[in-house]
């Protein structure tokens, strides 16, 4: 425990001195004595970055120019490093999109699907060979005494975490093209157009817009393959290797959070790494909070090098030199699956909202799509088509296939939420005509294109959204739903327990899933300038609870369901509190919502991002910290059901005595997050009439208030609950001042 | 509900709609000729990369005109312009014999496309202006037109830059083709 160095004196906000926006902690957490909290296990751990400076995986992997020949059409012109395999003359063409011709620039971004050779290994440090003294020298993790139990476990989880997903095969090439027009009389048909695209694994793609604008201006100058090279070499050459690795628990977290400075300390950590790895002596292993800790400001000088703190952890600043110009970047620093680019949801939601909320218009029925009857709310059509796995185009005449390609994306993330998978893989961001051979092979896909003969052949789509329009179109071909034994059955018990429970149509027959009344909420918080990142976490939830929706729908229907693991387990009552899957305020709301969501659900089984999702839930279930009990269905227990005081209380034991190391803390913030009143209903038990259970809850949320992402929830809480926490803590003292007293061998022995 | 009344209104009092595929081989002057009728105007193209697509309106009729880029490496598309399509307006350089050969067998294989059998055809045979530029004659000689039976087929020469020649054109469709009432909502 020697290794554990506290660092509460440069948590404290104010020791940063910045003017930042940050929420300071109202309540230092040296205030209270640290007992019994235990220390947060990951602070020994030597962070490891995203990008490390040794990897030898390029950040971007090819360079290509192509142009439009006048009598030949679209040519490729100049790859680099080396002629990407594939077809040549394709890409070329998707790289020239259509009607470039009437404007000056466009972008467009396609995907490639291009195996990596089996270069997947490089992750799997196997110890051994390491280059002493090396800036990422990973000691490993079997060698190192100091190693807990716990972190192993860790370091197995995060070995885990980076290889889900990965039974879709290699990453996706990721191309951002530019395109542009030049006019030029002087040239045989009074015109250039040329265009420049860069490849990269990185689905932060979009960050790379300004140098491609640059290079290729640059290239218009000198068309040769060597200001494809310049353009590589500084790509390249850009420096993530203080951008520290999180786990998936943390990812999740800092994407449902506002606050500027969450997981800070991990960015402290990779500087002073860095800074002791630059000095050649081992981390120190003394001075906790010696004077040079209390100096980390938001700058460093060490070695000439710079080393400055985000000033918003969700991104890391770097710049990449072109040309002598150095280009700011900001790179994410958790990336959810399926959002590529810079697209907007709001931006996508109100094309769609706008003319439905104006005029509506009836959609043709189809029972996967319409769930709430003709009128039924585009997006939420969208989102439908998406799950069932339809043909989805979308369409934008006349205007840059850069729109059309962020709606694509926008569209993909939507119906992921950042947990569904299966999208993107099957998305053509833009396509044109050239490729609907290949295009009508896939089935399901998304696509984006610009050209309108798409719209009269509606044998090629399921379902058409018509960007400028603001209008979606059902197919007169599209395939009905099948009836499948799940529907029947499902039907047959409903109208059998429907006169049991009362008309299931009670509340609000046109919305019996509650789908409008999200929209609703949704387009009054885009109104009301909530931001992107609200609306992300909103589809989130509505992907969350969908899937949860699912996993009891198959219990019902079929007894047992893939889409949840360790039902058995969670039910077995461990820790004194039993039951799993999701909660809801009772039995009549949970027929009428499972009945309105089923041929959504029916229709969502057996397709791609239904497979892949129980692949991740089984990697999950194998990852992550707590699994004994379902914190998720006991913390939705506190939040929507009436509960007895001995309910509650065995809820708030349970927690306390789960819920211990940094990573089982990481995984109840999880299910707390801000847009979600937080620690709120965890906080709840600090007024429980029993007095047991407030104690306990106090110790929980001690532990939680020491954790480095804990300490947000702990400072954005309210003040009515922060003194009831104070006076608990308060009379615990005195309690245990007393016992001391009585006892003064037992302060010795501590 | 507004735009059902203008249907019926349409189908009583015949405003007609008429989707026409504009092709042709590179630097044929399709392009000059879309927007000569559509803006009454010579305005200065360049190689379209993909199509264009304009709606013209001449004596009551609405034209729906596509016109599709003619590199060859891009001829291959052109069929998926076809469905729908009630008249094909084939463009050619009536300067260029070098390339009319080239011509004819793409005019050929579209028409013969079955897609394409109630299609009306009607060739301009451009640029005109340019000293010992082809005759219609000679345009339908070279081109083989005779040989096709089973299509209702017209050569107008046209300038694209002056618009001679281009209502005169679209008039002969009109007059042509088998009015159908609009094909919307189809």
């Amino acid at each position: 425990m020697s290794e554990w160095r506290p660092r509460t004196s440069s948590r404290n906000p104010s020791t940063r001195g910045s003017g930042r926006s940050s929420k300071p902690s109202s309540t230092p957490s040296s205030v209270f004595g640290n007992h019994f909290a235990r220390p947060p296990v990951a602070r020994t751990r030597k962070l490891r970055s995203q990008y490390p400076l040794d990897s030898d995986e390029p950040h971007v992997e090819y360079i290509l120019v192509a142009s439009f020949h006048v009598d030949k059409g679209p040519i490729m012109e100049h790859q680099y490093p080396a002629p990407i395999s594939g077809d040549e003359h394709m890409l070329a063409e998707l790289m020239l999109p259509d009607q470039a011709h009437v404007r000056k620039q466009d972008w467009t971004i396609f995907f490639l699907h291009k195996d990596n050779g089996g270069e997947d290994e490089k992750d799997d440090y196997s110890g051994g060979k390491q280059t002493a003294g090396g800036e990422e020298d990973h000691p490993s993790i079997e060698q190192d005494p100091d190693v807990t139990e716990e972190e192993r476990k860790e370091e197995e989880r995060q070995k885990l975490e980076d290889a889900m997903g990965g039974s879709e095969g290699p990453p996706l090439i990721y191309v951002l093209n530019l395109v542009n027009t030049k006019q030029d009389p002087t040239v045989k048909r009074g015109a250039v157009v040329k265009a420049m695209a860069i490849c990269t694994r990185h689905s932060f793609l979009h960050i790379y817009k300004p140098l491609l604008l640059l290079a290729l201006d640059e290239y218009f100058k000198s068309p040769r393959l060597e200001t494809l090279a310049s353009l590589y070499d500084a790509v390249n050459s850009m420096d993530l290797s203080l951008m520290p690795r999180l786990s998936l628990l943390e990812r999740i977290i800092l994407q449902a959070s506002d606050s500027k400075d969450m997981f800070i300390e991990k960015f402290e950590q990779m500087i002073q790494q860095r800074m002791a790895g630059e000095s050649k002596s081992p981390l120190p292993p003394s001075s906790p909070d010696s004077p040079s800790k209390s100096t980390t400001d938001l700058t460093r000088m060490v070695g000439g090098h710079r080393y400055t703190l985000p000033r918003d952890t969700h991104e890391y600043e770097t710049r990449v030199i072109y040309n002598g110009i150095p280009i700011p970047v900001k790179v994410p620093t958790a990336v959810s699956p399926e959002t590529v680019g810079d697209f907007s949801l709001i931006k996508l939601i109100q094309t769609f909202a706008g003319p439905h909320s104006t005029s509506p218009q009836p959609f043709m029925l189809h029972s996967h799509l319409t769930t709430a009857g003709a009128y039924t709310h585009p997006i939420i059509v969208l989102m439908n088509a998406m799950l069932t796995q339809k043909r989805v185009i979308f369409i934008g005449h006349n205007r840059p296939s850069g729109e059309v390609a962020e709606a694509v994306l926008a569209a993909c993330a939507l119906a992921s939420g950042g947990i569904l998978k299966g999208f993107t893989r099957h998305a053509f961001p833009y396509t044109d005509l050239t490729k609907i051979d290949a295009l009508l092979k896939v089935p399901g896909f998304i696509a984006g294109v610009t050209n309108p003969a798409f719209a009269n052949h509606p044998e090629w789509w399921d379902l058409l959204c018509d960007i400028p329009t603001g209008r979606m179109k059902i197919s007169s071909r599209i395939a009905p739903a099948p009836v499948t034994e799940g529907l029947v059955y499902f039907n047959q018990q409903i109208s059998l327990s429907a006169n049991n429970v009362g008309s299931p149509s009670t509340n609000n027959p046109s919305d019996p899933v509650g789908d409008q009344a999200f929209m609703d909420d949704v387009l009054r918080s885009i109104a009301n300038r909530y931001g992107e990142a609200n609306i992300r976490a909103r589809w989130r939830d509505w992907v969350v609870r969908f899937t949860r929706m699912a996993a009891v729908f198959e219990e019902i229907v079929y007894g047992a369901s893939a889409l949840y693991i360790g039902g058995d387990v969670a039910d077995a009552g461990a820790a004194g509190v039993s039951g799993h899957g999701y909660v809801w305020s009772d039995d009549a709301a949970r027929q009428r919502e499972l009945s309105g969501a089923v041929s959504r659900i029916e229709g969502w089984r057996n397709t791609r991002s239904y497979y892949s999702f129980i692949q991740d839930l089984a990697q999950f279930y194998t990852c992550c910290p707590i699994s004994q009990i379902d914190l998720h269905h006991h913390h939705d227990r506190l939040r929507s059901r009436k509960l007895t005081h001995n309910e509650s209380a065995a809820i708030y034991f349970a927690f306390n005595s789960t819920v211990h190391s940094y990573a089982e803390i990481c995984q109840l913030l999880t299910l707390a997050p801000e847009s979600h009143a937080g620690l709120f209903y965890l906080s709840l038990g600090l007024f429980h009439p029993e007095g047991e259970v407030r104690v306990k809850t106090a110790e929980l949320l001690e532990r939680i208030m020491e954790h480095d992402a804990g300490r947000h929830f702990w400072a954005s809480l309210s003040r009515f609950a922060k003194l009831a926490f104070l006076r608990i803590r308060k009379s615990r003292e005195a309690a245990e001042r007393k016992r001391v007293e009585s006892n003064p061998g037992f302060a010795m022995r501590s | 509900m507004g735009g059902q009344i203008s249907k019926m209104m349409n189908k009583i009092f015949g405003s007609k709609e008429m989707r026409l595929l504009m092709l042709g081989l590179d630097a044929a002057g399709k392009t000059t000729i879309l927007y000569k009728l559509k803006l009454n105007q010579d305005v200065t193209t360049i190689p379209t990369v993909g199509f264009n697509v304009e709606t013209v309106t001449y004596k009551n009729v609405k034209f729906n005109v596509w016109d599709v880029g003619g590199q060859d490496k891009i001829r291959p598309l052109w069929r998926h312009y076809f469905s729908g399509t009630q008249g094909l307006i084939f463009v050619i350089d009536s300067s260029d014999r070098d390339r009319i050969d080239e011509a004819r067998q793409e005019l050929h294989r579209i028409i013969s496309d079955r897609e394409m059998k109630e299609a009306l055809l009607l060739v301009f045979a451009n640029k005109r202006d340019i000293k010992g530029a082809m005759d219609p004659e000679e345009v339908k000689q070279r081109l083989q037109l005779e040989k096709l039976r089973d299509h209702t087929w017209f050569v107008e020469p046209s300038c694209a830059i002056t618009g001679e020649g281009l209502f005169e054109g679209l008039g002969w469709l009109s007059e042509h083709v088998k009015l159908q009432a609009a094909r919307q909502g189809k």
